[in-house]
């Protein structure tokens, strides 16, 4: 009962920390302990390890959006050319 | 070389690298490329004359505060972040170094994934789908994010986890393939 407990507690705090564990680049890393403790836990807990392959699976697909939504070459472009003018006109 | 010249060099220099991004999510912030383009525009004006301001760390950060101040003014009365994904034409390259899908068939899958979550994230909270494009998409980091749109990085945190869980639940429900839409 207590070992089942555990688990549970255990479950609801790796969950609570999947997406910083697999956004560390770009958010707020969990700490060294934090990261082993769930790494751990993942290795496992059938269920935690399936929530942290949707998480994957859900950044994949964003990321593939992300590509596709990308600004238009010739919308960067003209920002360039405006830039180049700001600095021109502002300077003089 | 001219106190004008080099500050018009450091300018440059600054601001260069981050054009795409800001277009980007001046597109998050107004809902249109054309209204994104405007706001960039003059948020490199109002940039330039703010330059001798900057202490030149963080250009990005700088940046992102002024476009949504500038973004603040210009269209206070637009309603923002109509995510639709679909103006950019096909076959685009990435803005930010993201891997492309590795096979064909893993292609074909993410395609069908993404029709049912484009779905689910206009269906979202614009506060909750406003956070999830700045990082996800626009690729920002959740400290950009949170200057992007004035609040605590706590905030954003909690933000995107309440709208990924969201998304991530609605990709466990898409349709088997070759099933009607």
């Amino acid at each position: 009962m207590i070992t089942s407990a555990r688990m549970l507690w255990t479950c609801h705090w790796s969950s609570r920390r999947i997406q910083r564990y697999l956004d560390a680049e770009r958010g707020v890393p969990l700490s060294a302990d934090e990261a082993r403790r769930l790494e751990q836990h993942l290795a496992i807990c059938e269920h935690c390890a399936a929530l942290a392959d949707e998480h994957r699976l859900l950044r994949r697909v964003l990321d593939n959006l992300s590509q596709r939504t990308a600004p238009a070459p010739d919308a960067v472009g003209r920002l360039h050319e405006r830039l180049d003018r700001i600095i021109a006109e502002q300077s003089s | 070389m001219t106190d004008s010249e080099s500050r018009a060099g450091d300018f440059k220099r600054h601001v260069e690298p981050e054009i795409e991004v800001l277009l980007r999510v001046a597109r998050t912030l107004t809902g249109s490329w054309a209204d994104a383009e405007d706001l960039v525009q003059e948020t490199l004006v109002r940039a330039f004359r703010a330059i001798d301001r900057f202490d030149g760390r963080y250009p990005r950060a700088w940046l992102l505060t002024i476009l949504r101040n500038t973004n603040a003014n210009m269209h206070r009365r637009q309603r923002p972040d109509l995510f639709d994904g679909g103006d950019v034409p096909e076959g685009q390259r990435p803005a930010f170094g993201a891997a492309p899908p590795a096979t064909v068939e893993d292609e074909a899958l993410y395609g069908r994934l993404e029709a049912g979550l484009e779905a689910t994230l206009r269906d979202l909270d614009p506060r909750f789908r406003q956070v999830v494009v700045l990082v996800d998409i626009d690729q920002l980091s959740y400290a950009e994010a949170a200057r992007t749109l004035g609040v605590p990085v706590g905030t954003v945190m909690s933000r995107l986890h309440r709208a990924r869980n969201r998304l991530r639940k609605a990709l466990l429900v898409q349709p088997p393939e070759g099933s009607p839409s």
